[in-house]
């Protein structure tokens, strides 16, 4: 392998690259643009989710209820009123999103130490939405009916009763930022995003011009031209990790706590797998847009199946079984464990080890269709 | 017309040329939607677990198997030491860890206070955050029945007691079913990514082979081009919608609850506006590459984030609340959602076909310019 023909190839695509005046900005904004999009997106909860109030009761008590809800801070009321067709309208208008509807006679049952029911009802067409305010509403629900009690009559003593102490704690991530194992997915996501939709441009661009045969005339070799023809990419590649790391660390206050030798080794893998990826869509498709059509088939379901936004452990077990083969998968792990728990080399050797495996796989999978190709 | 009907045939024409394109434009929305759906879910369940019962008593047990024998935890260890905690979550082995602390059953015995704590691994904020929930939501169901047990054993009813009793119900998707969330929703997304990446390609690829020359000096206007280059891939995605709503409503089970022209309507209106948004994109690009990037960046993550599919618009900061308008998504999320779950019509949903309806013609006039003024 001569180092200056590699150089010289490596030139010669940043060239053509450099020619389309967008290429550039779209490379360093593009990340930048995601990880406003999905820091801001993703790390806003639920509140004020717009709520009817149906108070047939209209006691102090009733009126302690609907006020509880409304200074929450999760359930905004947009509507009251005494009507219950008038709130399915509204639901199905989707103007509310929750119902609370209080029967008449709830006051005195309290008073009177009786069971008294409380009507919440959800709009189930949205998922995180209905899960919080069912979750709110249950847990406002119980705090009142503790306030609003009356001391038992004539209960001298409370009965002895034993009481369970369990703390939940979360470790790592106490806030349960999402924006912190959000900035690490998103460096791994956008890695495979533009290693897999340039790469597997790369080669079968010069195939649909006829420049490929032109390529092997020249004294350049097989092996030196892939190494230029991919380096450039994995360049660009690093470039955009580096400026969604730095954008991350800085202006969302990401922690890092990790080493950054484990994150350059297990980028390094990844992008050796993600580039093996395109290389082969570029040898198996006939034209840019077929890659391109390719690329696409793997980049949504890697997205999706990787643990990225979706958990693993809830997908059955036929489809869990082929995450496995979603190197995303492996390399969510070892960003995520860099920088929220700061794992070393020891822990996250399997993952490491899987990306290596699946690198070595490919990359001898598209040599070999590479050559033979050439051989036609 | 005469124009518009040419450039139609012969973009037609290139389209049936590569019957691999064919094929994977047709069948990837439909596979995708098959594998999405049946993978993926918003709960999460069989969240491993390992559990440090230092007590080791029947009380304990009871403990541990009402994690269990919950869907939501799976027990896949038992640990001796607090020190192994550590490594389990380094290694990645487990996400969470309960622990009954020693005497825990004798305290409960003596009426005093018995110790557990449940350990969550926080680097997956959503995971984390919804297991938080349910550990907490499970000790005090258990903390429950252990107090109605000493109520009774003192001869106390603890039925009793009076309070409010919530009776919460969820409407248009009673028993949660993730199909219900999701289908409607993908269905958004998947037409969206393959439409935007169609029409992306194509003014590229005139302006790279050398072709668009050519179609400057024929008498065609640039919007006849437009509506010409984007016709037959109208119906292309339509036969996608239509596999893709049929799978989810006979595979699935997911009603359809509104009015099928009406739904029939929207998705035209839809696909124009992606497939217009995709020309924009093509006008402004010079290379395939940035075509592509650009097309993957602006149509899978806006899909995503800025279609209030899984984040709602609402909470957004107020920023992003006016980017996602830019995007034809939240109108058809929101039409879809209507239409599959809840059934009105017109009446509540205008806003949302008028938004459609401007943003097909504004993206085909906004292509048409971009592109005249570019080749001009």
């Amino acid at each position: 392998m001569s180092r200056r023909r590699i150089l010289l190839l490596i030139w010669k695509e940043f060239l053509e690259l450099s020619r389309d005046r967008l290429l550039l900005p779209v490379i360093i904004v593009m990340p930048l643009l995601q990880l406003f999009m999905f820091g801001y997106v993703v790390s806003s909860d639920v509140r004020d989710i717009p709520t009817a109030v149906i108070d047939h009761d209209l006691t102090p008590a009733s009126r302690q209820v609907v006020d509880a809800f409304a200074n929450s801070g999760y359930f905004r009321i947009v509507a009251r009123g005494q009507d219950e067709s008038g709130m399915k309208a509204l639901m199905d208008a989707s103007r509310a999103q929750v119902v609370l509807i209080v029967p008449p006679g709830f006051g005195d049952l309290m008073l009177s130490r009786l069971p008294a029911p409380v009507e919440v009802v959800v709009d189930g067409s949205e998922s995180k939405t209905s899960q919080v305010a069912q979750g709110y509403a249950q847990s406002i629900l119980a705090a009142e009916s503790s306030r609003l009690l009356p001391p038992p009559p004539g209960a001298v003593t409370p009965p002895k009763v034993p009481k369970l102490d369990v703390r939940v704690r979360v470790l790592f991530n106490p806030g349960l930022r999402s924006v912190d194992s959000l900035v690490p997915g998103l460096i791994a996501f956008i890695l495979l995003l533009s290693v897999t939709l340039l790469t597997s441009q790369a080669v079968v661009k010069e195939r649909e011009r006829g420049t490929l045969e032109q390529m092997f005339v020249t004294p350049i070799t097989r092996a030196e031209f892939l190494v230029g023809k991919m380096l450039p990419y994995g360049i660009i590649a690093t470039v955009q990790v580096a400026v969604v790391f730095t954008v991350g660390t800085l202006w969302f206050g990401v922690p890092f706590r990790g080493s950054l030798a484990v994150v350059a080794v297990g980028a390094l893998l990844f992008l050796l797998a993600g580039i093996g990826q395109g290389l082969i869509i570029s040898t198996l498709s006939r034209n840019r847009y077929q890659a391109q059509v390719a690329s696409m088939f793997i980049i949504i379901p890697s997205f999706l199946l990787s643990g990225f936004v979706f958990p693993l452990e809830s997908m059955p077990r036929p489809v869990y079984l082929i995450t496995y083969l979603i190197p995303l998968r492996y390399f969510l792990v070892v960003l995520r464990s860099s920088f929220m728990k700061g794992t070393g080399f020891g822990p996250l050797a399997p993952q490491l080890f899987a990306m290596a495996a699946f690198s070595a796989v490919i990359f001898g999978a598209a040599l070999l269709r590479f050559r033979k190709k050439l051989a036609d | 017309m005469n124009r518009i009907l040419a450039i139609a045939g012969k973009e037609l024409l290139h389209i049936v040329r590569d019957p691999r394109t064919l094929i994977a434009v047709l069948a990837m929305p439909i596979l995708q939607l098959f594998l999405f759906s049946y993978a993926l879910s918003f709960d999460v369940k069989n969240i491993p677990t390992a559990v440090l019962d230092q007590d080791l008593t029947q009380a304990s047990r009871q403990f541990v198997d009402a994690f269990s024998e919950s869907n939501y935890f799976t027990v896949t260890q038992r640990l001796s030491a607090l020190s192994q905690a550590d490594g389990v979550f380094d290694r990645g082995e487990d996400r969470a860890v309960v622990i009954v602390r020693k005497g825990f059953a004798e305290r409960v015995a003596a009426g005093e206070t018995g110790e557990a704590a449940v350990l969550i691994d926080g680097s997956e904020p959503n995971a984390a955050q919804l297991g938080q929930a349910y550990a907490t939501g499970l000790s005090r169901a258990f903390a429950g029945r252990v107090t109605a047990q000493a109520l009774l054993a003192q001869g106390i009813d603890p039925k009793q007691q009076g309070g409010i009793v919530a009776h919460v119900r969820v409407w248009y998707n009673p028993e949660g079913r993730s199909a219900f969330y999701l289908i409607p929703g993908l269905i958004v997304v998947l037409i969206m990514t393959v439409t935007v990446q169609q029409t992306a390609n194509t003014l590229v690829r005139e302006k790279e082979n050398g072709t668009a020359e050519q179609l400057l000096v024929s008498p065609i206007r640039s919007i006849e081009l437009m509506v010409g280059k984007l016709a037959p891939w109208v119906g292309l995605a339509a036969i996608d919608v239509v596999g893709i709503t049929l799978i989810g409503l006979y595979l699935f089970g997911v009603p359809f609850r509104g009015d099928v022209a009406l739904y029939a309507l929207a998705s035209l209106l839809f696909i124009t506006g992606c497939l217009g948004f995709g020309l924009i994109v093509s006008a402004r690009a010079e290379s395939t590459e940035v075509a592509n990037l650009l097309a993957a960046i602006l149509s899978i993550l806006p899909g995503f984030l800025l279609s209030d599919f899984i984040f709602p618009i609402r909470n957004m900061p107020v920023v992003i609340q006016f980017v996602t308008y830019l995007f034809p998504a939240r109108y058809f999320m929101a039409i879809n959602r209507t239409l599959f779950l809840k059934g009105p019509g017109l009446s509540v949903l205008w806003p949302q076909f008028a938004g459609l309806a401007v943003y097909a013609a504004v993206a085909l006039l906004v292509a048409s310019i971009l592109y005249r003024r570019r080749v001009g």
